[in-house]
């Protein structure tokens, strides 16, 4: 389904170069051009993934293909809501190109053996877990880039000289009432994930905690956002130091999504890059 | 046919000539009246604001120069001054240029403040008294409204409109970027002052639902408040007004600060840290800088608030370069539709002529066909109009296309070969 994803990204590389074009020259005709190549690319991202399920058998969820693929597609299904909820526009600016360099990347790197994931498709929590997990990851990066603009613009009314970014940005409480809410949904799907992926172990290992670097990095993701949600809650509006938080807590998430693979452990499963050739040593123990 | 345009405005004129040149609604009447002869001047209208007095008029191409002459005597008489007395401060624009002046002008590109949407209004309301006046006529009807499109299209494209550029309407500006509608805000006056009040009334017009007055002088808290239809505060429940107010607005004529870093504090305590506005008007200043330090609090002085709308004058420049280009092209589609406004009547006037000459040589022939039916008569007269129009078709596609693209509408020889009169 390789000439389908390039399409895909096609479809999103028209979208991000309109969008930004349409944040630098806030014009609504070329917004528009993007919003419907972000739908168009949506729609056949959707039947691609749909596609690999049929043809190569298990949940598209699995090798690093797939799950950058899968990152992507949830990515702009989150911005779609975003920018049907909240009209904030310039989210598109900053999330559109990362969708086109996922898509990219899913599109250089290659399938591992086929086998593998029929074991773990066997059981339908795996897929639930990877799912929840990849959908709180796009939640946490709509956090972490409503708390950017955040700073940006805290920091430009602080200092009372507005670049040419400041106009071009939702207002400061748009943008604080997005990273709550993306907030409180990543951490409910985050901690879903986390316990269906617990019960899978638990079914299939009997034990639920490995030790293993991105359980660990995900404990501390998990810790970061219940914290940031507490204080946001707390000192309601305090949206400075949360917005830090948001920062700091996608950060961790990149390391719970790639950083841990590199540092091996029972999680790197399905890794096939191609400057990495061990593949499945730890869940064949 | 010429449009011609002759004017003063702020750049050419002081203000002592142009304010006896203005015109007021019935003026314009009166005067559009006695200025349009249906000669040589054939339309006209007038647009007077106190940045500009301007003639918009057509007449035909030959008599394009006696016509800029009359306008400019007619203004020479309007402002009773001696003839000639204008010309150092006039412009003088025809055709192309004409077209794009009146473009910049409704698109405010040419007015003092960049921008600014007063000015579409005037030229809307000097097109209604023209229209009352029965001179604005096939050119500048079609002008004007092609005006009003450009002068959409500019505020929607652009951004040149954006962007507050005086104090008053800061305010709303900042409020609208901190809590992104203003709609159930509340604002607190504290001092009057007239610069207080024009930025009260701008952040109601936006949605503001209540409006606190605080002054040492219960008298004119009163008054204001009257106003507003606001709620007065003693002076000694500051603390708890403040920490109602998302705008606070300060304005009095005190010496020192009234407001210090402890005001702010305690406010965003009891407000459980919701941002806040303080916007400082007053010199020398009422608000004590400090308070911009504490977190969450958003403190403007005169300074700021001055150099933020010089930058968004800068920005408003930036926007008006890009405006340019849509005037530019949009003179050049004018100028186009407007020659084929006066091809339209000539290749009418030549498709009709041949009809003619194809009827009457069939009218010599007629009696030679004898009895026919009707449908058979139909079909000849079919036939001949359409073979007709086969054979001229080309030609004047080709006319048109001619008219199109030439620059001037001289040495069109279509009227002579035809041997066509007017």
């Amino acid at each position: 389904m390789r000439s389908l994803l390039a399409t895909v990204l096609a479809a999103y590389l028209i979208a991000a170069i309109h969008s930004i074009l349409a944040f630098i020259n806030k014009r609504r005709s070329v917004q528009r051009v993007a919003e419907w190549a972000t739908v168009a690319g949506f729609i056949l991202h959707t039947g691609a993934l749909v596609a690999d399920w049929v043809i190569d058998g298990h949940y598209p969820l699995f090798f690093l293909r797939e799950t950058l693929s899968f990152l992507a597609w949830a990515l702009v299904a989150v911005y779609a809501l975003v920018l049907y909820r909240y009209k904030a526009q310039a989210v598109g600016a900053f999330c559109m190109p990362l969708v086109c360099a996922l898509t990219f990347a899913a599109l250089l790197a290659n399938t591992g053996p086929s086998d593998a994931p029929a074991s773990f498709s066997a059981t339908r929590l795996f897929p639930i877990h990877t799912t929840l997990l990849i959908f709180s990851y796009a939640a946490f990066f709509i956090v972490f880039m409503a708390s950017v603009m955040y700073l940006l613009q805290e920091r430009e009314l602080k200092l009372k000289t507005f670049g040419a970014i400041f106009h071009r940005l939702p207002s400061l409480s748009a943008v604080t009432e997005l990273a709550n809410t993306a907030a409180a949904v990543g951490l409910t799907l985050f901690t879903l994930g986390i316990v269906t992926g617990m019960v899978w172990s638990w079914a299939r290992y009997g034990r639920i905690w490995h030790n293993d670097p991105k359980e660990i990095f995900a404990f501390l993701t998990w810790l970061l956002y219940l914290v940031l949600m507490l204080y946001r809650l707390t000192a309601n509006w305090r949206a400075r130091r949360a917005a830090w938080l948001g920062v700091v807590g996608f950060a961790l998430v990149l390391c719970t999504l790639f950083v841990a693979r590199f540092l091996g452990g029972y999680h790197v499963f399905g890794l096939n890059f191609w400057f990495l050739s061990y593949v499945d040593h730890s869940c064949r123990s | 046919m010429s449009i011609i345009l002759v004017g003063v405005n702020h750049k050419t004129a002081p203000v002592e000539i142009r304010e006896r040149l203005a015109f007021n609604d019935e003026a314009c009447l009166d005067g559009l009246r006695r200025l349009v002869d249906g000669n040589v001047v054939r339309e006209g209208l007038i647009v007077s604001t106190c940045n500009r007095v301007e003639i918009l008029s057509a007449t035909t191409t030959e008599q394009m120069e006696t016509g800029a002459g009359r306008l400019a005597q007619f203004l020479d008489a309007a402002g009773e001054l001696p003839s000639g007395y204008l010309n150092k401060h006039l412009y003088r624009h025809t055709n192309e240029e004409a077209v794009r002046h009146l473009f910049r002008v409704a698109s405010s590109l040419d007015s003092m403040v960049v921008g600014e949407p007063q000015v579409l209004g005037q030229v809307r309301r000097a097109y209604s008294v023209a229209v009352e006046a029965g001179t604005a006529g096939r050119v500048l009807n079609r002008l004007v409204h092609h005006t009003f499109r450009v002068a959409k299209r500019v505020r929607n494209e652009t951004g040149i409109a954006a962007n507050a550029v005086s104090i008053s309407y800061m305010a709303v500006e900042l409020g609208k970027k901190i809590f992104d509608s203003l709609k159930g805000c509340t604002v607190l006056l504290i001092g009057a002052g007239e610069m207080a009040e024009l930025s009260a009334r701008h952040l109601i017009n936006a949605g503001a639902s209540q409006v606190l007055v605080v002054n040492r002088t219960e008298e004119t808290a009163r008054q204001m408040a009257d106003e507003f239809g606001a709620t007065t505060v003693p002076f000694d429940q500051l603390d708890k007004a403040l920490s109602e107010a998302d705008v606070v607005i300060c304005s009095t004529g005190a010496p020192t600060y009234v407001l210090t870093e402890q005001h702010a504090r305690r406010a965003l305590e009891r407000r459980r840290n919701r941002p806040t506005c303080f916007i400082d008007i007053s010199v020398p200043r009422n608000i004590d800088p400090a308070v911009g330090n504490v977190p969450n609090v958003f403190l403007f002085d005169i300074d700021d608030l001055e150099s933020v709308i010089s930058s968004n004058i800068r920005e408003r420049e930036r926007e008006a370069e890009r405006a340019e280009l849509i005037v530019q092209s949009e003179v050049m589609q004018f100028q186009q539709s407007l020659r084929l406004m006066d091809v339209g009547p000539t290749i009418g006037a030549l498709r009709e002529k041949l009809h003619e000459v194809a009827r009457s040589e069939m009218a010599r022939q007629r009696k030679r066909l004898g009895v026919l039916s009707t449908e058979q008569e139909a079909a000849i007269e079919a036939l001949l109009m359409s073979t007709v129009n086969k054979i001229s078709h080309p030609i004047l596609n080709q006319l048109r296309r001619f008219y199109e693209t030439t620059e001037s509408d001289a040495g069109l020889p279509s009227k002579d070969i035809f041997d066509l009169e007017e």
